[in-house]
């Protein structure tokens, strides 16, 4: 069935077209080795902190709704070394994932809290609801909803003191390149944010590597 | 061993009484057979042949006619040639050691003689044409050089001759001979366009003799290849003459099967017609066949609907049928022969490039089964050979697969096999790391950039077969994309020295391929193992190979060249190296109106450049824009105006790195770029049809007005 989206201020990339199903379009600036670098928040009550993070892109397949890269947290308490992680991304596309997580411990209404925290998603929150988004059609939409899942820890023994136990809720925005995440580990403090920029390497301008796997 | 089940034929049983004696009367007294209802033989000639009977024996037979039984062969006694024949058939059946000695002997052209010069009319001729016959069949079976020498023998046309001949025993013992040829590939290509063939081989398969419509299958089967033939053999009957041979005898199903793939295999016009045969009971049937008690015909008759599946998608499509032909052929693989070793081809060509087949297959624990079946030892080079096929075809796109390859113990057994004798087994092993290094998790975690797996795989760029070569690039390719700057085990394997010749081959296929293996390494890397490539392949080298014949070498050529020039700011110098004769290379290779692939890889590289300093973004700055050049007729214009979004993209990230605003020369370059005609070419991209273009013109004017609007 052909789902409108409800909201007068959707943007009008948010397509209500029936098919639902298409790829997300390719965004260079989400390409492979594209890094990105920020914070992320882990304040809580007792404290109130913030982690230095560089992120880079390894690989992406939009075809099956994949994204992964490494996470690098820089000045974590307690760790002598930055720690480094590997992520792999589901990427919400309504075709291969859709907005809601369905494990990792996310209810639905676990879901529906965290995206509501990226303004760009308020146009979708009606559709979503009712059908995680299944029937949206995203492919023009500015924004590529993900979840990052930490999977190993590249540098650092399982003992080093961090969980990868949780995964992030990420908005990137085709339009800048910057991405906003929260955490979610039910065992871990709430709604801590990430928040990244594209980076340049100290280049006056945009570079972009590639390979080619076969 | 390896042994081609070789049938006994009644003639080889007959006693030596009833050859020589009264016996053989009773045979020129039978009924007699439909090949009477035969057309003559068409004209057919091995084109391989040159000898004929008035030339026979060869010369080699002449040579080592000392020997007693070529003497014996060659008697001029009809019966002590007889009895000699007989011998050299009984020696030689199911042996291929006495095959191959016999031939080398010179044996064959003997009996060939023997054959031509025997009288198919005469009673006393009878039992030495059989047997001659019984033998060349025998020598041509499973043995290539066999066949050689029967054809070279000139044989061949009297074979096809005594088809025609009023006694069957005769008619049967060359149709078998001529079936054992028809099974080698050396056999002579059957002319399907000649009215006279197609009439013979329909004859042939509409005799009620299974021998000789064993022989037209087989005829079918050999030399049914373009989709001109099959569609000849769809429309002059062929193709429905074969399906009613599914209801006949074992042998007359199995080769029904097999010469119906052949006729539809890759030909949905042949597949429809088949389909609507006999309304869908052709189809019925060997859907029906799959459950056969032999494995043989459960075997062809999966191969026949793989075909039929492959080549349409409005038959076989549900997931029922499918998972039957997963299981099945999963199944036949514990077969010890041949069919075990064909089940993993076939297979293969069942999930090849097929992501919900291999889901299928792998929720079938069909990496489990293969696993099991590369334990049992030893394998014969063809079944490893198809098993590693078939582990790559599964793990060529889902991780799921991969990740069940890799957490059982087959990555060892595929890596010990880069080591094998057989070239074929080496190929098949590279080309399943190939696609199990696919997986960006693992190559991620390093887990096949270990000394053993990279030192065997560089060992192989030099191997004598060029296709052991190019796959074992294929998985260096892949490996070398392991996500650290220093790639220090690829660097100590001597594999940079390598891959460095082999871009300088002839082979076009090595070329590409050894480009894109350190295209790949240079993904990322840091500066010492950029230094080691750049000292190896030098900056003359890059620029050959960016202006090379194939395109697909030069796409490569720049991605590398993209690469080199990415990272820190000093990477943008390789650029300028030899007078800057790399950059030369690019820009004359842009101008040349490369292909989209091309030109996508060759603009990254100019925008990597101009996002270095000011000297770098002017020097892209002329390479592009030339005071000389006629400004309203741009070349860049046609970058910015292609109908690929990549393409366009790609475009505005050079235009991009040229107005960085923060750079001191950014006004003049704007200017320019506005007497280009560029500048207003991205205005009218503001609303680009793709996402990314629209908001990288969007972007790129926002720099370009930050220096005002006119």
């Amino acid at each position: 069935m052909p789902v409108r989206v409800l909201e007068n201020t959707a943007p009008s990339q948010v397509s209500a077209a029936n098919s639902g199903q298409s790829s997300l379009q390719f965004c260079s600036l989400l390409g492979v080795g594209q890094a990105f670098s920020g914070t992320q928040n882990v304040s809580s009550l007792q404290k109130d902190e913030a982690w230095r993070v560089n992120v880079r892109i390894q690989g992406c397949d939009l075809e099956h709704g994949y994204l992964c890269g490494t996470m690098e947290a820089l000045n974590v308490p307690m760790a002598d070394t930055p720690v480094v992680t590997f992520w792999e991304g589901e990427i919400v596309d309504t075709k291969n994932y859709t907005f809601f997580t369905g494990k990792w411990e996310a209810t639905p209404e676990d879901d529906i809290r965290h995206w509501t925290k990226f303004p760009s998603f308020s146009p979708l929150l009606g559709q979503v609801e009712v059908d995680g988004g299944k029937s949206l059609d995203l492919s023009n939409y500015p924004y590529i909803f993900m979840r990052w899942k930490e999977q190993y820890f590249v540098n650092v023994g399982t003992d080093c003191g961090l969980t990868i136990a949780g995964f992030y809720y990420v908005c990137f925005s085709c339009s800048d390149g910057s991405i906003s995440g929260f955490y979610y580990d039910p065992n871990s403090s709430p709604f801590q944010k990430l928040e990244l920029k594209s980076t340049n390497d100290g280049r006056s301008g945009f570079s972009f590597s590639s390979y080619e796997l076969q | 061993m390896y042994l081609i089940k070789e049938p006994l034929s009644p003639s080889s049983a007959i006693s030596l009484s009833s050859i020589v004696g009264c016996g053989t009367r009773s045979f020129f007294h039978s009924p007699p057979s439909t090949l009477h209802e035969l057309p003559p033989p068409p004209s057919l000639s091995p084109p391989t042949t040159t000898a004929t009977s008035a030339t026979m024996p060869t010369s080699s037979a002449a040579t080592l006619s000392s020997d007693p039984i070529l003497d014996r062969l060659s008697s001029d006694d009809s019966e002590i040639k007889l009895i000699a024949i007989r011998e050299v058939k009984n020696h030689i059946i199911g042996n291929r050691t006495k095959k191959l000695f016999y031939i080398k002997l010179g044996a064959v052209p003997a009996v060939a003689a023997a054959l031509a010069d025997s009288d198919s009319n005469s009673d006393s001729d009878f039992n030495l044409i059989v047997q001659s016959v019984a033998a060349l069949g025998s020598f041509a079976c499973g043995v290539d050089a066999g066949v050689s020498a029967v054809l070279e023998a000139g044989a061949f046309p009297h074979l096809i001759g005594l088809l025609s001949s009023s006694n069957d025993k005769v008619v049967d013992a060359a149709a078998r001979s001529l079936r054992m040829i028809y099974q080698s590939k050396l056999a002579p290509k059957y002319d399907f366009f000649q009215r006279d063939n197609i009439e013979f081989l329909l004859s042939l398969l509409r005799s009620e003799n299974e021998n000789l419509t064993g022989l037209g299958a087989g005829i079918v089967i050999h030399s049914c290849e373009t989709s001109a033939e099959q569609n000849i053999l769809c429309y002059t009957g062929a193709l429905e003459k074969l399906t009613t041979l599914l209801s006949g005898s074992l042998s007359q199903r199995d080769s029904s099967l097999e010469s119906l793939a052949a006729i539809i295999k890759n030909n949905p016009e042949a597949i429809c017609k088949f389909v609507d045969l006999h309304s869908g009971r052709a189809l019925s049937s060997i859907t029906e066949l799959m459950k056969d008690r032999y494995p043989r015909t459960r075997l062809l008759a999966c191969m026949c609907l793989i075909c039929v599946k492959n080549s349409s998608s409005s038959y076989l499509q549900d997931i029922g049928i499918k998972t039957k032909l997963v299981n099945i052929l999963l199944e036949l693989l514990d077969d010890s022969g041949q069919v075990g070793d064909e089940a993993s081809f076939a297979f293969s060509s069942l999930i090849a490039e097929k992501e919900d087949l291999q889901k299928l297959a792998f929720d079938a624990n069909a990496i489990d089964k293969f696993h099991s079946v590369l334990q049992k030892h030893p394998l014969h080079p063809k079944r490893l050979e198809g098993v590693f096929l078939a582990l790559a075809d599964l793990c060529s796109k889902l991780e799921c697969c991969r990740s069940s390859f890799l957490s059982s113990q087959v990555l060892n057994l595929v890596v010990d096999a880069l080591t094998h004798d057989d070239a074929s087994v080496r190929t098949a092993a590279c080309i399943c790391l190939r696609s199990v290094s696919r997986s960006i998790k693992n190559l991620s975690a390093g887990r096949f950039m270990s000394e053993r797996i990279v030192f065997l795989l560089v060992r192989l760029l030099s191997d004598l077969s060029t296709s052991v070569q190019v796959a074992s690039l294929g998985a260096i390719s892949n490996i070398v994309v392991d996500f650290l700057p220093h790639k220090s085990t690829f660097m100590q394997s001597g594999g940079v020295k390598e891959l460095v010749q082999l871009t300088k081959a002839m082979d076009s296929s090595l070329r590409v391929n050894a480009v894109r293996a350190l295209r790949n390494m240079l993904f990322q890397t840091d500066k010492m193992c950029k230094e080691v490539i750049f000292v190896e392949l030098t900056a003359s080298s890059m620029a050959s190979l960016i202006c090379d014949p194939e395109p697909s070498v030069q796409e490569q050529a720049l991605a590398l060249v993209r690469n080199f020039v990415d990272g820190c700011v000093y990477s943008v110098e390789y650029a300028f190296a030899e007078d800057g004769i790399i950059l030369d290379a690019v820009g004359r290779q842009l101008r040349k109106s490369p292909t989209v692939e091309v030109g996508i890889q060759g603009l990254y590289a100019l925008s990597n450049i101009a996002s270095g300093n000011e000297f770098h973004k002017d020097a892209v700055m002329q390479l592009l824009f030339p005071q000389a050049e006629n400004r309203s007729q741009s070349f860049f214009n046609q970058f910015l105006q292609s109908n690929d979004n990549h393409l366009r993209t790609a475009a505005i990230w050079v235009i991009i790195n040229l107005t960085f605003p923060e750079s001191p020369g950014a006004f003049g370059r704007i200017v320019n770029l506005r007497s280009f005609g560029i500048v207003s070419q991205i205005k009218k991209m503001f609303n680009d049809s793709c996402m990314d273009v629209k908001f990288r013109a969007r972007f790129a004017l926002a720099q370009i007005i930050t220096f005002g609007d006119s």
